[in-house]
C-alpha cells in the first residue's frame, strides 16, 4: 500500500484509482506518528511559573540562506525541547510574477528564485514547459543539463557542509558550547587521516573555524573550481541564459568537455576527502556522547524526485514519467519509516498537496484538475490545483505565523534533502549499469578515480538512526554521488560527440490556443524541487514552485502536525554545558536547523511597508515561500 | 600619468584601475551601480582603467582580484547605497580597510555565498580574503528612489555627469595626489566628500 491517508489505491500496473467514490477533504485526521508539542495553554502556564522554561528565538537564523526565524520553548533545567514553530519571514511570490507570462519566461525567471542553485530552476522550469507543448530534449542537450546540475551541487554541499553548517562543529563553538566534548575531541585519533591529513579531532575543528580554518578557506577555493566546470559548459552562473525550452544553447566542443573534466577530477580528490571528514565527526559525537544520535531526530521520511535523466529515456511526457525517473542516476522515491514505499514519480506527484493553514495565505476554491495527466487522481491541495493568494496578517502561533505553506506527502511531514537521493537510489537498486556507483539495496558503493589520493571505494550506508549529523554525513557523500553521475554522463557526452549526435536543443513553438500542464521533477542542492505549470492560451494560467525548504520549514499543517524543522527540533536534547540559563547559546538547536541546508524564501527585492530591504534579504529562494 | 621628479619627466606606469558599478537592476536609484556601467563604458577611458560590474558574488569577485595579473592596483566602486542621508548625496570616500568582528564578518560570507549583492558585503569580503587592490575608492550615492524600479530618478540622473567628473578625476591622478578624498569611518561609514 502506497498511501496510508489519502483515498488513493495503486494497481501492479502502477495505475491509481480513487477508492469508492472518497474525497480528498480534510475532516478525518491523517495518521502521523510525529512528536506533539505541549499545547499553548501548558506551555505559558510553565513559562510563567518555571524560570529554567524559556523562550529560545533565532530571529534571523544565521549562517542559512535566507530569511528565517525560529521560536522554541525549551525546558533548561529537563534539557528538553516543548514547542517549537519554524518561520519563513519573507514572501517571494514568483507565482505571482509568472501568472500571464510567456512560459519561457519562467526559465530566466524562476532563476532567480535563488542566489546559490540558479541553475536547477532553470531547468526545472523547462521541464515543465516541455512537458506542456510535448517536446524533448535531444540526448546532448540532456547531458549537458545533467552535468551543470553535477556541478551546481558540487558548488553547493562545500558551501553547506564547511561554510554555513561547518562552524557548529568548529573549535570556537565546540570550546564554548560543550568543553567536555572539547577535551575528549583533542585526544581522539581520527579514522581518516591517510585521507584528510589530520590525525585529531581537534585538529579537523581546528580547521573548521569561520574565516581562518582551512577547511573553511579551501572550501571558497574549491566552489570557485565548481563554478568554473559550469562556466564551461553553461556560459554563466548562477542564471545561466543557456537552459533552454528542449534543451540547452550552448556550443560545445571537445575542448569544452575537457575542460569541464579538468575541474571535475579536481573534486574526486575532494569529495574523498570531505568523505573522510564528516565520517570523522559524526562517529567521533557518537562515541563522545551518544544522545548526539538524538540532535535533529525525527521520522526516516523522505521525498526525491530524483536527478540526473538518462538521454536515451527521458522523453518529457508525462505517461512515462514512472519508466524515465526511474532510469535517473539519482532514482525517485519516498521513504516512510524507513522503507521505500514507491519509486514512482506519478504517485509521488500524487501524493503531493500544499496546505496554508498556519501560513500568510488565503485558501482556494474549486479544482480544475481532478487528475494527473494519466488520469491518476490528484487532490484539490495539489500544485495543479493550487492558487497562489497571500494574506499579510499578524504572528500567531495558534493561527498563521510563516510564508511558508505545508506540503506534505501522503498529508504526512516528510523531509527533502540530497541525503533522500541517497536513501532512495540505495534502497531502490533501479541505477543502470556503470563503473562507478552500485546500489546494494542497503547501501550505495562508490568508486571514486585515483588523482592525487588512490582510487577508493566509498560506500554510504542507510543508517540506523536519522540525524543532523547524518544529514551532514550524507551531503558529503552526496559529493561522491555527484562525481560518478557527472563521469558517467561525461563519458556517454564523449560518445554523443563522437557519433555527430551534437544537437542540444529541440526546435518548438508556443500554442496559442487550449490548456495544457506541465511539471519538472528536478532537485535543489537541498533536495526535491517541482515546478507545476498550467498553460492557457500560450501564457501560463498557473504556475506552482515546491522546494525543499518550502517541506523543511514548513509550519503545522491543518491537523496540527509539524513541520520537519519544527518536529526535528522538538526532539533535540539540549547537550550544551551551561551553569545559567542566560548563558545557554542554543547549539543543539542550530546544529539541527542547519542540518537540513535552510534555503529560505529569497527575493533580491523586498517591500517591507514602505521600504525595500535588499541587503538583509537572500537571493537564495530554494526555500520556503511559494506561493 | 607623469610625474616631475628634479629636473626632468619621468614615465612611471598607470596603477591598472578597475571601475566598477555594484548594486542589484531594477531597484530605481539603488541600481545606480548596474545601471551606470554601461554608460562609462561607451565612455573613452586610459588604457590603464576598465570598467566592469561587480554586481554578483563577492567571493567570486574575491577570486576575480586574486587571478587578476598584473593585479589591480586601484578600485573604483560606483553604489547607491541607503545610509539615511538627505537625497541626493553624492559621497566619494577611501575605505580604509577596517574590518568588523570575525562574527560579523562570518555573517558577511555567508551573504556573499548565498548570493547577496551589496556594497559593504563585497569591500569587507573582498578585504578579508586578502584580495582588494591596494588603493579602493567609493563614488556613493543617496538614493532618492528606493522601490522597484527600471530607471533613476531625475535627481540621481543628474549627478551622472558629476560622478563621472569624479571618475576621471580620480584615474586621472595617482594615489599619494588624491588627498582630497577622504577615509570612511569604521570601514562602512561614509564621510561626505571634504573637497
Amino acid at each position: 500500500m502506497c498511501f496510508k491517508n489519502l483515498p488513493i489505491d495503486i494497481d501492479d500496473q502502477g495505475r491509481m484509482t480513487l477508492r469508492n467514490e472518497a474525497t480528498f477533504g480534510v475532516d478525518n485526521a491523517p495518521m502521523n506518528g510525529g512528536p506533539k508539542p505541549l499545547t499553548d495553554a501548558k506551555v505559558e502556564e510553565l513559562l510563567a511559573k518555571n524560570g529554567y522554561i524559556q523562550n529560545v528565538d533565532f530571529d534571523p537564523v544565521t549562517r542559512v540562506a535566507g530569511a528565517l526565524a525560529f521560536h522554541a520553548v525549551a525546558d533548561l533545567e529537563q534539557r528538553k525541547v516543548l514547542t517549537t514553530n519554524s518561520m519563513a519571514t519573507l514572501f517571494r511570490g514568483y507565482e505571482v510574477i509568472m501568472l500571464g507570462r510567456d512560459p519561457r519566461d519562467a526559465i530566466f525567471i524562476t532563476s532567480r528564485a535563488c542566489g546559490v542553485c540558479g541553475g536547477v530552476h532553470s531547468v526545472t522550469a523547462a521541464m515543465a514547459i516541455e512537458m506542456a507543448l510535448g517536446i524533448s530534449p535531444p540526448p546532448l542537450g540532456v547531458i549537458v543539463r545533467n552535468l551543470l546540475l553535477a556541478m551546481e551541487f558540487l558548488y553547493d554541499h562545500p558551501l553547506h557542509l564547511f561554510l554555513l553548517a561547518g562552524p557548529d562543529y568548529s573549535q570556537l563553538i565546540v570550546e564554548q558550547t560543550t568543553p567536555s566534548v572539547w577535551a575528549k575531541a583533542q585526544r581522539a585519533k581520527t579514522a581518516g587521516e591517510e585521507v584528510h591529513g589530520y590525525a585529531t579531532v581537534a585538529e579537523i575543528m581546528t580547521d573548521l573555524n569561520p574565516l581562518s580554518g582551512g577547511l573553511y578557506v579551501e572550501a571558497l577555493h574549491m566552489t570557485r573550481v565548481a563554478r568554473e566546470a559550469y562556466v564551461v559548459l553553461g556560459g554563466k552562473y548562477p542564471h545561466p541564459q543557456t537552459i533552454v525550452t528542449g534543451g540547452v544553447s550552448t556550443t560545445l566542443t571537445l575542448q569544452s568537455f575537457n575542460e569541464y573534466y579538468q575541474r571535475l577530477q579536481r573534486l574526486f580528490d575532494y569529495s574523498k576527502k570531505m568523505v573522510a571528514i564528516w565520517d570523522d565527526i559524526t562517529g567521533f559525537f557518537y562515541e563522545a556522547d551518544p544522545r548526539y544520535k538524538e540532535v535533529g531526530s525525527r521520522a526516516k521520511n523522505l521525498v526525491e524526485c530524483g536527478i540526473w535523466d538518462d538521454p536515451d529515456a527521458y522523453d518529457a511526457k508525462y505517461e512515462n514519467c514512472d519508466t524515465w525517473g526511474e532510469r535517473r542516476w539519482s532514482t525517485p522515491g519516498v521513504v516512510m519509516d524507513g522503507e521505500l514505499i514507491t519509486t514512482q514519480l506519478s504517485a509521488i506527484n500524487s501524493g503531493l498537496e500544499e496546505f496554508v493553514e498556519h501560513s500568510y495565505y488565503e485558501g482556494w476554491e474549486g479544482k480544475r484538475f481532478e487528475t494527473d495527466l494519466s488520469g491518476n487522481p490528484i487532490s484539490p491541495y495539489h500544485p495543479w490545483n493550487k492558487e497562489t493568494k497571500p494574506k499579510p496578517s499578524g504572528q500567531n502561533w495558534k493561527e498563521r505565523y510563516s510564508w511558508s505553506c505545508s506540503p506534505r506527502w501522503d498529508r504526512q511531514t516528510v523531509e527533502a534533502g540530497s541525503y533522500a537521493r541517497l536513501w532512495v537510489t540505495a534502497a531502490a537498486q533501479k541505477l543502470r549499469p556503470n563503473p562507478f556507483m552500485e546500489s546494494t539495496g542497503e547501501s550505495l558503493r562508490f568508486l571514486m578515480p585515483k588523482v592525487h589520493l588512490p582510487e577508493m571505494e566509498l560506500e554510504w550506508k542507510i543508517p540506523d538512526t536519522w540525524n543532523a549529523f547524518e544529514r551532514n554525513r550524507a551531503r558529503a557523500y552526496n559529493m561522491v554521488h555527484n562525481c560518478a553521475a557527472a563521469m558517467n554522463d561525461w563519458l556517454k557526452g564523449l560518445d554523443l560527440l563522437r557519433d555527430g549526435e551534437t544537437e542540444v536543443a529541440t526546435p518548438f513553438e508556443i500554442p496559442t490556443r487550449g490548456t495544457r500542464r506541465g511539471v519538472g521533477f528536478w532537485g535543489a542542492g537541498r533536495g526535491w524541487l517541482t515546478h507545476h505549470l498550467e498553460l492557457d492560451g500560450g501564457e501560463v494560467a498557473n504556475y506552482q514552485i515546491v522546494t525543499p525548504s518550502t517541506i523543511n520549514a514548513s509550519p503545522r499543517d491543518p491537523w496540527g502536525h509539524l513541520g520537519a524543522y519544527e518536529e526535528a527540533v522538538l526532539n533535540t536534547p539540549i547537550l550544551e554545558e551551561f551553569d545559567k540559563p542566560e548563558d545557554y547559546k542554543g547549539v543543539d538547536i542550530l546544529r539541527t536547523i542547519r542540518s537540513f541546508d535552510p534555503c529560505m524564501p529569497c527575493t533580491t527585492h523586498i517591500y517591507a511597508d514602505d521600504h525595500v530591504i535588499s541587503r538583509e534579504v537572500n537571493t537564495c529562494a530554494c526555500g520556503v515561500d511559494e506561493d | 600619468m607623469r610625474l616631475r621628479r628634479g629636473r626632468g619627466l619621468i614615465r612611471v606606469r598607470a596603477p591598472r584601475t578597475l571601475i566598477a558599478g555594484v548594486g542589484y537592476f531594477n531597484l530605481s536609484d539603488l541600481s545606480l551601480g548596474p545601471h551606470i556601467v554601461p554608460e562609462l563604458r561607451k565612455q573613452s577611458w586610459p588604457a590603464h582603467v576598465e570598467v566592469d560590474d561587480l554586481s554578483y558574488g563577492p567571493v567570486a569577485v574575491a577570486h576575480r582580484f586574486l587571478e587578476a595579473d598584473p593585479p589591480y592596483q586601484r578600485l573604483v566602486v560606483v553604489a547607491a547605497v541607503d545610509r539615511g542621508l538627505s537625497p541626493p548625496k553624492l559621497r566619494c570616500y577611501r575605505w580604509n580597510r577596517v574590518l568588523p568582528e570575525p562574527e560579523e564578518i562570518q555573517a558577511r560570507v555567508a551573504e556573499a555565498v548565498t548570493g547577496v549583492v551589496d556594497l559593504d558585503n563585497l569591500l569587507v569580503v573582498v578585504c578579508q580574503f586578502g584580495a582588494l587592490p591596494e588603493e579602493v575608492l567609493v563614488v556613493e550615492v543617496q538614493p532618492l528612489l528606493l522601490g522597484p524600479g527600471l530607471a533613476l530618478s531625475p535627481t540621481v540622473r543628474a549627478l551622472l555627469p558629476e560622478i563621472t567628473a569624479r571618475l576621471r578625476d580620480i584615474v586621472a591622478t595617482s594615489p599619494h595626489e588624491l588627498d582630497w578624498v577622504p577615509s570612511a569611518l569604521g570601514g562602512l561609514q561614509a564621510q561626505e566628500l571634504a573637497r
